[in-house]
Parts: structure tokens; C-alpha cells; sequence
């Protein structure tokens, strides 16, 4: 794939087996998945973007019009910005809003948002599209080093078992093909759910009991420690051995949940959740992640003390 | 000659074995609940952890999880078999049951409420709190305006109330979501499929303590019950005070369904079928219907909460998609059979 900086046509394959086909690379974009935005960005092509969707959390972005919800967004809005590419989820099955978009003669391009390869597909795809084909390959580079790096460094640590509590009532966790499940897998633990055949299974709190992890890890949004406070108080939860002896550890649900270049910070995010040692590694590193204040970054366990100090 | 008027004559006999046989029913349900799930667990290992011996995972599991959430299952399909009875008598409509008259909406409507500001991630009791200040809300909405019109509870101009307190309410709960986050959206959508995963001790007591008094208060009221069944004429013809036996039915039953749907959310069928079934099984007398239906109700729900826990492996299914699969079938047995002379 040649460098496509000018005004030569693009074409790609999208997530879905589709060929989107550009006359010229994308000028104007809006992008409906949070984590493409993020992959936007980290390439270079952030000055395309032209609207944000109210999941949208960069500062970069911030200025720019809103078009709805990341689902749910207006059609009307989307095509008042004139884009030349929109960047939607191979997983929408609603062939109504495709259509729609199509016949307004917006090209649009579905990602799938999984596994980490579908991270470095969409960073391959979006690059090609945008003509940022250069940035997303130092990207990509770059990430494989940080995720190589994380693997190294825990390979010989004893792997304690974790579940990951997508959603607490009822209790949900990540199948181990999910872009979750693969990086506590790189970050050196075991999800007790590692069996499970779907991607977000539904697990009987009873099932959790019984299997009894070592370390509970909480995404957390803004509600924050309130939420771990009432997870604490909740039959079942309350009496789990991690919970009761302090090993409930919460991390940035804004980071841990969108697969993007940034699953490098999720995965050290991670480790330093597994392994305390690792607390203080990742403070360093984070702090410029533009996103979140450093102070969301660190897993902190749930008396509120910062695990890093 | 009907079920009803033969056994008050002669004989307490045959009353009281059909309340026996429903309390074996539901002790039988119960220890289905505690023995079937993600761990099954068998009858002396449930009976080890009962006494507090046995394994610690099996203690667990039994003590905070099975026992409460069958506790609450037994109390609420109790609370809501006992109300639809109510209503079904005081409305003289077969349709009748326990949120006809807007009662699940309101309470829908305080838990959306509570969920959408993160009440509810703050504070356990929250979202309870506010569906059952939500629930009372719209029993004192509906009753308000079933007053204005006449200065008297009439049952049609009582149902066209709820019907529209009920719709203006969804509409408020729809308006609040449009605009809320994902999480609160599939917390308030999970609420309102209505579950007892939420079942905690504090719920059960809290629970038990309301529903003792309620369920005598429609104990006492179960004779008038059978005259306002008849018709509220006739009610009076024979010397009771219909306006005042009426409010006492309807503030138990109403209060009794407001309870059981802020803890659980809205569980459909129970309160609709069960008082039917009974009828249509026992005749009408309500002096046995009343205290048979919160056994049968109880039994009911504690089943159906188990196959909702165990049937689809780890997924849960909501537990108004079971009362209905196996509640309806049923039902319409029960309809086609053929009458040995028990009246409906």
C-alpha cells in the first residue's frame, strides 16, 4: 500500500467484507466508536475530524458539533457536516441507518471493536482512508513494543486469578476473545471466566462464589468509588475473599473499555491492578495520557488509598 | 351447589386440608430454591449450611444468596397473588391484577428516577426507596382523580384512572431515558423486567414486617370481599359498610403490590393467574381464596425464580418470561376442563 498523502482514490475492505472506496482520501470525518476516534488521533488525522459523539472524551474533540449518541445518532446532523467518510460499528445490525447514509452519499466505513487485532486492522484501514498511512504504522509499532514490553516484564510471575466485572447486577465479565480478556491475559493474569464461549457472558453470582478469584477488578466511571462502595455492601460481593481482605481494585472505565491505541496504558493499567509493584511504573508513564486527570489513572484499591504511593 | 357456600355449613375440614397441602407446595419450592442453581448443592448439604456447617462456599451461597432470594420470591408472589385476588373482587374484573391500577408504573417511574440522578449507585436503598415512593405516588394520583369524579370509589372510573396515571408515567420514564447513559439505561431496563437477584436480608425483613399486617387486614376483610364480589348493592343490602370495607381492600392491596414491586421491579402473571386458578379449583369463597392465594402465589414464584435461575445455564432469564411460558398453558388448562358444578 503506497503512501497516499494527495489526492490518489483509496480503497479498503471495512470489518464487514465491504469495499469502501474513496475518490480521494477522507477530508472530513466523523466518527460514531469513540475508540476510532482515539485511533484517529493517535495517527494524526484528529484535524479531520468534524463532529464528536457525547461519548467522545478527548479534549481535542471537544469543540467540535455534536451528532448524538454513539448508537443512536442524528442522520440529519451527520449529513449537515458534510462528511466524506463515517466511521460506524460492524456490530450495528440496523441495515435502515446504513442505507440511509449511503443514499445521502456518505461512504462509510464499519469497524469491528473486539479483539487487539481488530485494533491494528482499524489503525491499518483508517490510515489507508485518511492518508495518515505513516502515522499508523508508527503507531502500530509502537504499541506491539508497549504490549511486548508488559509481557515481558510479568512472564515470570506467579498469574493470580481475576475476574473482570463488566457490569455487577447482574454480574457480567469478558470472554477471552475480547480485547479485556486478551490483555489480562498479556498482563500476567487468569480470568476465572477464561472458559466462557461468548464475548460479555452473564455469570451467576453463585458461579463467582465458587470459583472464588483472587483479585476483583471494577471499571469505574463517574461515579467512582460509590460504586465500589455499594458493590461492597451487595449479598454475595460482600463475602467474596478478595472483596473482604481489600483486593477490589478499580480502574478508568474510559480507557479500559474502547479498543484503541491506547490498550497499550490499559494494559499497564492493568498489570499495576494484578501486581502492586507495578503501581508506581505506571503513575510515570500515564501521566500525559490526555484523556483522563493522572489522578483517574492509577488502579486504587477501594479504601481509597492510591495503590502507586 | 358451589364450593363456596357447602364447606362454611358443614365442615372446616376440607378448607384447611387444601391450605395444608398448598404449605407443603411451598416448602417443597423452597427447598427446590435452595438446592438447585450454579452449584447444586443436595438436601443434607443444604441442611449442613443451614445449621451453619458444612463447607464455607456452601454457607455462602446459601446464607446470602439462595435463602434471602427465596424468602423475597415467596413474599412478593404471596404480596401480589393476595392483591390480585383483591382487586379482582373489589373491581369485579376478570382482567384485574396487582398493577392494573398504575402501581408498577409508579414504582418504575421512582426507580428510573433514582437510577438516572446515581442514587441508586450510591446507596443500596436508593432505588427501592424511590420506586416505592414512586409506587404510592401513583396510588395516591389515582385515587385523587377516582374521588373527584363523584365522591366515590367506582370501579370503571377507578381502572380508566390507573390506565392513564399508568401511561403518563411511561411516558415520563421514556422521556428520562432518552437522555440518560447506557449504564442507566440497562439498569433501569433490567429493573423493569422485573428480578429477585436484588434480595438481601434487610429487603426480606423489611418485607415481611409490612406484609404480616396487610395480609391480616385482608384476612379480616374477606367476608365483605365475598359480598362485593356479588356487588356492592347487594354489599350493602347486607350490612356492610361498602365504602369503608373497600378503601380498607383497596389501601392493602395497593399498599401490598407497592411493597413487593419496589424490591423486585414488575413480575407479570402471578397476581393475574394464581387467584383465577383457585377459582376456578375451589370456587369463590374468599374466606379460603385469600389465605390460599398467598400460599399458592408464594409456591408460584419461589418455582419459577428457581427455573428462571437454573434452566438457561448461566444466562438468567427474567422471571416474567417464565411465569407467563408455564403460567399460561396451565391457565388454559384450567379453563377447558371440564365444571363438576364449581362456579367461577
Amino acid at each position: 500500500m503506497a503512501e497516499s498523502k494527495g489526492d490518489a482514490a483509496v480503497a479498503v475492505v471495512d470489518d464487514a467484507g465491504r469495499t469502501v472506496q474513496l475518490s480521494h482520501p477522507a477530508r472530513r470525518v466523523v466518527s460514531l466508536i469513540p475508540s476510532a476516534t482515539e485511533t484517529l488521533l493517535a495517527i494524526g488525522a484528529g484535524p479531520l475530524l468534524v463532529g464528536r459523539t457525547r461519548y467522545d472524551v478527548a479534549p481535542e474533540v471537544q469543540h467540535l458539533p455534536l451528532v448524538g449518541g454513539s448508537v443512536d445518532p442524528s442522520i440529519e446532523a451527520i449529513a449537515a457536516l458534510r462528511p466524506d467518510l463515517v466511521v460506524s460499528w460492524e456490530s450495528d445490525k440496523r441495515q435502515q441507518f446504513r442505507e440511509r447514509l449511503e443514499r445521502l452519499g456518505v461512504p462509510i466505513f464499519m469497524l469491528r471493536t473486539q479483539d487487539t487485532s481488530d485494533v491494528y486492522r482499524g489503525l491499518r484501514n483508517l490510515g489507508v482512508l485518511t492518508g495518515h498511512s505513516r502515522g499508523a504504522e508508527l503507531t502500530a509499532a509502537r504499541l506491539r513494543a508497549e504490549l511486548d514490553s508488559v509481557r515481558i516484564s510479568v512472564a515470570a510471575l506467579p498469574r493470580p486469578r481475576v475476574l473482570y466485572v463488566v457490569f455487577n447486577d447482574p454480574p457480567m465479565t469478558v470472554g477471552p476473545h475480547t480485547f479485556i480478556g486478551q490483555l489480562i491475559d498479556l498482563a500476567g493474569g487468569t480470568s476465572i471466566f477464561a472458559d466462557a464461549t461468548t464475548n460479555w457472558p452473564n455469570v451467576p453470582m453463585e458461579e463467582i462464589v465458587r470459583r472464588n478469584p483472587d483479585i476483583v477488578i471494577v471499571p469505574v466511571g463517574e461515579f467512582k468509588g460509590q460504586a465500589l462502595e455499594r458493590l461492597r455492601a451487595m449479598p454475595g460481593w460482600r463475602t467474596l475473599p478478595a472483596v473482604r481482605e481489600g483486593r477490589l481494585v478499580h480502574v478508568p472505565a474510559n480507557l479500559l473499555s474502547r479498543p484503541s491505541p491506547n490498550i497499550g496504558k490499559a494494559a499497564r493499567v492493568l498489570r499495576a491492578a494484578m501486581f502492586p509493584a507495578f503501581a508506581s511504573a505506571v503513575h510515570a508513564a500515564d501521566t500525559a495520557w490526555p484523556a483522563l486527570s493522572a489522578d483517574g489513572l492509577a488502579p486504587t484499591t477501594v479504601d481509597g488509598r492510591a495503590a502507586r504511593r | 351447589m358451589s364450593a363456596g357456600t357447602s364447606w362454611a355449613a358443614d365442615t372446616r375440614a376440607v378448607p384447611i386440608a387444601r391450605l395444608l397441602v398448598l404449605c407443603a407446595l411451598l416448602g417443597l419450592a423452597m427447598l427446590a430454591a435452595l438446592r438447585f442453581g450454579a452449584v447444586p448443592l443436595s438436601t443434607i448439604d443444604v441442611f449442613d449450611a443451614l445449621r451453619g456447617s458444612g463447607s464455607l462456599v456452601h454457607q455462602n451461597i446459601l446464607h446470602e444468596l439462595r435463602l434471602p432470594r427465596a424468602v423475597q420470591a415467596s413474599l412478593v408472589g404471596a404480596a401480589l397473588a393476595l392483591s390480585g385476588t383483591t382487586y379482582q373482587a373489589l373491581l369485579r374484573n376478570p382482567l384485574a391484577e396487582p398493577y392494573v391500577l398504575g402501581v408498577s408504573s409508579g414504582a418504575a417511574f421512582g426507580a428510573v428516577v433514582s437510577v438516572v440522578n446515581g442514587w441508586s449507585q450510591r446507596e443500596v436503598w436508593a432505588l427501592p426507596l424511590c420506586a416505592f415512593a414512586g409506587a404510592v405516588l401513583a396510588m395516591v394520583l389515582v385515587f385523587r382523580i377516582a374521588w373527584s369524579v363523584g365522591h366515590r370509589l367506582d370501579a370503571r372510573v377507578l381502572l380508566l384512572s390507573g390506565v392513564v396515571v399508568s401511561a403518563f408515567l411511561v411516558a415520563c420514564i421514556w422521556l428520562l431515558l432518552t437522555f440518560a447513559d447506557d449504564e442507566s439505561v440497562r439498569t433501569a431496563v433490567f429493573w423493569m423486567m422485573g428480578s429477585h437477584s436484588g434480595a438481601s436480608w434487610r429487603s426480606v425483613s423489611v418485607l415481611a414486617v409490612v406484609m404480616l399486617p396487610t395480609a391480616v387486614v385482608l384476612l379480616w376483610q374477606a367476608r365483605a370481599l365475598n359480598l362485593l364480589a356479588i356487588g356492592e348493592m347487594t354489599a350493602a343490602f347486607l350490612g356492610t359498610n361498602v365504602e369503608r370495607s373497600k378503601w380498607w381492600a383497596y389501601a392493602a392491596a395497593t399498599f401490598l403490590t407497592a411493597v413487593g414491586v419496589s424490591v423486585s421491579g414488575s413480575i407479570g402473571f402471578v397476581g393475574l393467574v394464581v387467584p383465577h386458578a383457585l377459582r376456578l379449583l375451589w370456587g369463590g369463597d374468599h374466606r379460603l381464596l385469600v389465605p390460599a392465594s398467598a400460599l399458592a402465589g408464594a409456591a408460584f414464584m419461589v418455582s419459577a425464580d428457581t427455573a428462571a435461575r437454573t434452566v438457561a445455564g448461566a444466562n438468567e432469564l427474567p422471571i416474567g418470561v417464565v411465569t407467563a411460558l408455564v403460567g399460561v398453558p396451565c391457565f388454559v388448562w384450567l379453563l377447558r376442563r371440564p365444571v363438576n358444578g364449581a362456579n367461577v
